[in-house]
């Protein structure tokens, strides 16, 4: 009897709450609500993807124009090359951004992308021989930054003519890149299906990696590309040798695509019309946070656009619009990591939590 | 003689069948073995007590310091073995003592890691070593069989409802309040993430369930030790304990918790049930013995009581610190842990810390990671007794070093540490929670009201 009336007196309950609250929203306009599983597909269908055949080709192309500069030794040919590079790199700038599954397991994104190179290290390798690329010892001496070095030191046409060496050791940069690349990309045709349907909560599901990962990238690309450069951790002492492709000069545009490509992730593609961070922002109803965080991309990406110089030419002569840009990139930081992050329910952590 | 006839009143020395409490022994044996596995196989000893480099002790036990590398690993050795002596009743005191030192001294380590139920578990640990909980159905019986007995003093039961109550009631006072009943944060915010569950994933996302959790989960934790007590509804209710605690080990990372809760509220149950349960486990007929009366001289039982009522003040006292304080108990955490306030709590802020050289006034940002871990870091950016320890951290570390950059170089001495820190509580927009104006080095430790932090904006 008594056990009746319990469940009786719940339900009621449970039903009385139901008709409050139920019309509140939505009652006059049935949308599909927003959901996780169709952003993850988006982004695994619309970037992701793409970005994997875009690099892989890219990658390509920096090879076939590397074996053209063996048999047809110019300066057309080593410009070939690197451009080809840089279409490689500023291709990166997106694939970067998803370190996890086989980016993670196979540790490409250090391996591709650290910087600043070693260049006495790269030197000893490419005199002595006999070197392992995959050592630890090396991780500062291969990669899109040992190719700056190597792609744009004075001597450079002179050392791939003459130099057996040197050539060979930039082939093997390349050659490593395009080839664990190669073993990224089929693991990744794997792994699609489980990072789309990770929608879980937990700090393990691919949502959260995708939330993390789009949080760390942003944070690298603030301190690796301008704020350590232009001195914000070292007393305002510059730190010219820690810019990134400082000998291509090509520091700023790298910033700049970088934080297109997080506008795109946060978008849900170029256009906006699928399903990013943003879409899930305004269908929590913080529209105002998702059209903020949009704008400051925007004003990121225009002012980048403003410099003429390279990063280290701007370092001499224009040290406060630097620090302007500085603080312009810095103030996204709560935006994403604070405020987004939270809104999402989004764990960081491993550890168990009793919410406080 | 009040407390005398107080205790009368509550029965607290009436012999009672001691299977409560030998149930409860076990439960509890196994499941901090359980949970000490859990944790081991985790990794959480390297992540949590091997590789940090710096760690957040409470005020006045900051002395407590955890062992040198690897050697870290004996207390949880001991946290394996202590409770399988206790489910087994072997060396029962020892162990009770061994494993309350241990666990305590791993939660004392860095309250970064502190959780409630980490407390709950330091409490009832504390509580066993006084409990005759070894003396039937245990090894130690075997080996002096003097100590055996069918029957307990009342306390000794009472004591461990006593402590489940508080647990409960707090965690609903907790919940007694307007970003919890008015806008059912934060629960909207956790829940809807799981809109992709099966079958009930979209409901997630309906406003009405979140105030429906929001309103249940406040009424069952305050009223539900109520309906345990009493015969009658106890079954219906302990169908409620183990819906809520399931629920709330699906929905959220709360690790053992769940099932520390659904098996420990087994001891409101009647003797007669955990005897059933024991004649099961033995096979023999418990119902046989009598029940022995001893008599207890009257200083001790005045001891008892004096002891027992210390022990049920702080417990109330603690949580209701927080009056002391002025302003937002959620912004300012004056009064917050110890407290019981489980799961009420959306707290997220990011921390950017400032060097400043005095002598030149040139500043350097600071990289956290490169000083803690990302659960210390997140802790650390929204609780403000931890902003002021991490100050000293990145002061001690920097001052008398010197730095060079380029081709200069930097003596600090004394830097100036500040910050620039934004808080988000239950999904507000962040607020700027420290300015940078405060040079934090010069800010005391202590339990004083803090006048630095920046107003809440509601």
């Amino acid at each position: 009897m008594r056990v009746k009336r319990t469940i009786r007196v719940y339900l009621s309950l449970a039903i009385l709450l139901l008709l409050n609250f139920s019309c509140k929203k939505d009652c006059d306009e049935v949308q599909p609500a927003f959901s996780k599983a169709v952003l993850l597909e988006n982004v695994a269908d619309n970037i992701i993807l793409p970005a994997l055949n875009d690099f892989e080709s890219t990658l390509s192309s920096l090879e076939s124009s590397f074996f053209t500069l063996q048999t047809d030794p110019n300066q057309e040919s080593l410009n070939a090359v690197r451009a080809n590079w840089k279409a490689s790199y500023m291709q990166w700038q997106m694939v970067k951004i998803f370190d996890f599954g086989p980016i993670r397991t196979n540790g490409f994104k250090g391996a591709v992308g650290t910087y600043p190179t070693d260049t006495v290290r790269v030197n000893s390798n490419i005199i002595n021989g006999g070197y392992n690329l995959s050592t630890a010892d090396n991780a500062d001496a291969i990669g899109f930054s040992a190719l700056d070095f190597l792609l744009y030191r004075n001597d450079a046409l002179i050392d791939f003519i003459s130099n057996e060496e040197y050539f060979q050791y930039t082939l093997d940069v390349i050659q490593k890149m395009k080839n664990e690349f190669a073993l990224v990309k089929s693991q990744w045709s794997t792994y699609n299906s489980t990072f789309i349907a990770g929608t879980g909560t937990e700090s393990t599901s691919s949502f959260s990696l995708l939330v993390n990962e789009f949080n760390r990238d942003y944070e690298l690309a603030k301190n690796g590309k301008l704020g350590i450069p232009i001195g914000a951790g070292t007393l305002g002492i510059q730190l010219p040798e820690y810019i990134e492709a400082r000998n291509s000069g090509i520091s700023l545009e790298l910033l700049q695509e970088s934080m297109r490509a997080l506008r795109i992730v946060y978008m849900g593609n170029n256009s906006g019309s699928g399903l990013g961070f943003y879409d899930y922002l305004v269908d929590l109803e913080k529209s105002s946070l998702a059209s903020t965080i949009d704008a400051n991309f925007n004003q990121i990406i225009n002012t980048v656009e403003t410099f003429n110089g390279s990063l280290e030419s701007e370092m001499g002569s224009n040290v406060s619009g630097l620090n302007e840009l500085y603080n312009l990139v810095q103030s996204q930081v709560v935006n994403i990591k604070t405020d987004m992050t939270s809104s999402f329910g989004v764990l960081i952590t491993y550890q168990d939590n009793d919410g406080d | 003689m009040t407390e005398i006839k107080l205790s009368k009143y509550l029965s607290l020395f009436k012999e009672v069948s001691i299977a409560p409490l030998i149930i409860f022994r076990i439960i509890f044996g196994v499941l901090m073995f359980l949970g000490t596995i859990r944790f081991i196989s985790k990794g959480w000893i390297e992540q949590l007590y091997i590789d940090p480099d710096y760690y957040f002790g409470y005020l006045g036990f900051e002395w407590i310091k955890p062992l040198e590398g690897q050697l870290m690993y004996l207390p949880f050795l001991l946290l394996l073995i202590s409770p399988l002596f206790i489910l087994l009743g072997f060396l029962y005191r020892a162990s009770s003592i061994t494993f309350f030192i241990c666990f305590t001294y791993i939660e004392l380590l860095d309250k970064s890691n502190y959780l409630n139920h980490y407390y709950f578990v330091s409490l009832i640990a504390l509580i066993m070593i006084f409990l005759p909980a070894h003396r039937n159905f245990s090894i130690d019986t075997k080996i002096w069989p003097k100590i055996k007995t069918v029957s307990t003093k009342q306390w000794t039961i009472s004591l461990i409802k006593l402590q489940l109550a508080i647990v409960y009631i707090f965690a609903g006072i907790a919940k007694l309040n307007s970003d919890w009943l008015i806008h059912a944060k934060p629960l909207k915010i956790w829940i809807q993430a799981h809109h992709n569950i099966p079958f009930i994933g979209p409901l997630m996302q309906q406003e009405w369930l979140a105030y429906l959790f929001s309103w249940t989960g406040c009424c069952y934790d305050l009223f539900i030790v109520f309906f345990l007590l009493s015969n009658r509804s106890r079954p219906i209710a302990y169908l409620f304990v183990i819906v809520f605690h399931l629920l709330t080990w699906y929905l959220f990372p709360i690790g053992v918790f769940p099932w520390v809760m659904i098996f420990s509220t087994l001891i409101f149950f009647s003797p007669k049930f955990h005897e059933r349960i024991l004649n099961l486990l033995s096979r023999s007929n418990w119902k046989k013995n009598v029940i022995e009366n001893i008599k207890l001289s009257h200083t001790r039982k005045k001891i008892i009581i004096s002891l027992l009522t210390l022990y049920i003040a702080i417990q109330i006292i603690i949580p209701f610190r927080h009056v002391l304080y002025p302003g937002n108990l959620f912004w300012n955490e004056e009064g917050f842990r110890f407290s019981w306030r489980v799961m009420i709590m959306h707290k997220v802020g990011l921390a950017t810390f400032y060097m400043v050289d005095p002598k030149t006034g040139r500043e350097s940002e600071i990289n956290n990671s490169k000083f803690l871990t990302r659960t210390q870091e997140g802790q650390m950016a929204t609780q403000p007794d931890m902003i002021l320890q991490y100050a000293q951290i990145l002061k001690n570390y920097h001052h008398g070093k010197t730095f060079h950059y380029g081709n200069q170089k930097f003596l600090i001495e004394n830097p100036e540490i500040r910050a620039k820190i934004y808080v988000s509580v239950n999904g507000r927009p962040s607020q700027l929670f420290v300015d940078k104006k405060h040079d934090l080095t010069k800010l005391e430790y202590n339990l004083s009201h803090r006048t630095w932090l920046e107003p809440f904006n509601k």
